[in-house]
């Protein structure tokens, strides 16, 4: 099984990102693997291990995601790892998208991979798009964002959280699919892994110019949640004030 | 002039709730010389498009084939539609099969694919939504000549009234469309019981000063007592006291509700991301520092076993009264 996983870094924690003069501040923050593209490198490992001749193939294509982005998967346990370079940092996820279908259809050919696995979206921007506009341009079929996966052959049994509860689905490869939280535990890598993910091969994909993107961001601002708190005496002197200040007023009483 | 095209999700073969919102929503925003279509595949019980108020043409794809589409035969139905037609703007409600779908049509027509705005687009220009888990507000114009908006619960309910009702005409697939697609199956669909809590009005939610799973049950009291859902931090979900489904906050589910109740929540910045939208917070916690206080509009500092069967009572005893 022929295993593509995409992957982009994130800010550790949001409260280290800035607005400074219009524009968005992020030197104060520190870079970690997109938290659901830990799944998606984790899932793509246990397969592997699993179907013996697999091969897992790690792309990032994020500009600040670099080697030791890279470095990580091949840590968790890929075989290979691609840094795929823009000319211009991409703008939106039509373009993220459309350089890794360009990397992919570099990488595999026609052929295309048997599955293509990304986190159900990425922490920054979290417009959750980006799995789903791939599979499209690769004409590929999309599921997610999926919280359990099991695999019988050329079959994948797989779940996804919907609004009426939880749908298992049975799905033939190939696939692209995104990951949810739950969908396993993704490992913790040592310095033995470390040491020996430098031997691994992690090579550069020079990207062709993507199409401008649809979607353009315009200004940036930061938020201020902080509001004043009214705070009750007791339990019952909250329960009057929420009333008194109609939060109540479609509830219909019970008898 | 704009040419809408709303995509109408069909549930046990009705118009799914939220999909006649985002109809009748993109009804009250029409000006002059403005279109609307709609389009919805599968069958449908009789009078299923009753529910829709307002002009316009509603598109029905009814293949007789499975009862629902694949993704990948709606995402080619609805591209070939919108060209055909010359729509400008397709609005669909942010369920599970939207978000798939959405993002599919942006790349296939292409299109701006605009999600979370918490502005109603097109009033403004741009869509404001919240990035980096809700500590910044950005605005997105859109570049394409179609746009796709996604809506949430973010946007209110709507009040549109009118006499008038859309006509219904079968939609015409293309030969040779639907080749190829479809190759995922849908074997079983379980349900649970509990409620979406992305699109719960009320929700009272539970943090690691529950002390422990039974005490949810407190929750659920008042919860149903005010019509709303339960929901829980990331900490009671990873001590497995609640499932992730409804967990609250930056790896789990962004809420907007109404009125948010936050027991035994210490307001953690992951929690607080998904939040963003919540109108109105209480916050009940043992301590007064806690940074949950700095976001709510109303708070109680007491233990929460002690606060939460009293607030209850409380409650129970104003909404007789009223």
């Amino acid at each position: 099984m022929n295993i593509a996983v995409c992957i982009c870094q994130v800010p550790d924690s949001a409260s280290a990102v800035a607005v400074i003069d219009g524009a968005l501040d992020m030197t104060r923050a520190a870079w970690v693997m997109n938290p659901y593209d830990e799944f998606a490198v984790e899932e793509a490992i246990l397969l592997r291990d699993r179907f013996p001749g697999s091969t897992v193939t790690a792309l990032g294509a994020s500009p600040e995601s670099g080697k030791d982005l890279l470095q990580k998967a091949l840590a968790m346990g890929a075989d290979r790892a691609f840094d795929v370079r823009s000319f211009s940092p991409l703008q939106d996820p039509f373009q993220t998208a459309w350089v890794l279908a360009e990397a992919l259809r570099n990488l595999y050919g026609e052929a295309l991979p048997d599955l293509v696995l990304c986190g159900r979206e990425s922490l920054d921007f979290q417009n959750a798009s980006v799995p789903a506009m791939l599979a499209g341009m690769l004409g590929m079929v999309f599921t997610g964002p999926v919280s359990a996966l099991r695999a019988e052959g050329e079959h994948l049994e797989l779940e996804r959280e919907t609004e009426g509860g939880t749908e298992l689905l049975v799905a033939r490869l190939p696939l692209v699919i995104s990951t949810e939280k739950g969908l396993n535990t993704p490992r913790k890598t040592g310095i033995r892994q470390v040491m020996e993910a430098r031997k691994k091969p992690l090579e550069i994909l020079q990207a062709s110019q993507p199409p401008p993107p649809k979607v353009s961001l315009e200004s940036v601002e930061t938020v201020s949640k902080k509001k004043r708190c009214r705070f009750a005496a007791t339990p019952e002197e909250l329960a009057g004030m929420l009333h008194a200040d109609g939060h109540f007023r479609h509830i219909s009483g019970e008898d | 002039m704009a040419y809408y095209l709303v995509f109408l999700e069909p549930r046990n073969g009705l118009v799914a709730g939220v999909s006649a919102d985002v109809w009748h929503r993109v009804q009250e925003q029409l000006f002059s010389g403005d279109r609307v279509a709609g389009f919805v595949a599968g069958s449908l019980s009789s009078g299923a498009l009753d529910v829709l108020q307002g002009s316009g043409t509603v598109h029905h794809a009814l293949s007789g084939r499975p009862a629902v589409p694949s993704d990948m035969e709606l995402c080619r139905m609805l591209s070939e539609l919108v060209r055909k037609e010359g729509c400008t703007d397709i609005f669909m409600a942010a369920t599970a099969a939207g978000r798939r779908l959405a993002p599919a049509i942006a790349a296939t027509l292409p299109a701006s694919l605009l999600a979370g705005c918490t502005s109603a687009y097109p009033d403004e220009k741009v869509c404001r939504r919240y990035i980096h888990s809700g500590s910044v507000l950005a605005a997105y114009r859109p570049q394409s000549a179609i746009r796709i908006v996604l809506q949430g619960r973010e946007h209110r309910r709507v009040t549109f009234s009118s006499l008038e009702r859309p006509r219904c005409v079968a939609f015409q697939e293309s030969p040779g469309i639907l080749r190829d697609a479809a190759p995922l199956i849908r074997a079983i669909i379980a349900t649970s019981s509990s409620e979406d809590i992305s699109e719960a009005g009320i929700i009272v939610a539970g943090g690691r000063g529950m002390g422990d799973a039974g005490r949810f049950a407190m929750l659920e009291e008042l919860a149903n007592l005010l019509g709303g859902s339960v929901g829980a931090s990331r900490s009671a979900v990873d001590e497995g006291w609640r499932p992730h489904s409804q967990q609250i906050g930056q790896t789990g589910k962004s809420v907007a509700p109404e009125l948010y109740i936050a027991c035994g929540i210490s307001g953690a910045v992951q929690h607080l991301a998904g939040l963003a939208s919540a109108r109105t917070i209480v916050a009940i916690n043992s301590d007064p520092y806690a940074p949950v206080f700095d976001v709510a509009d109303y708070g109680i500092v007491g233990d929460v076993r002690e606060v939460l069967p009293r607030l209850t009572d409380a409650v129970r005893d104003v909404l007789r009264k009223k």
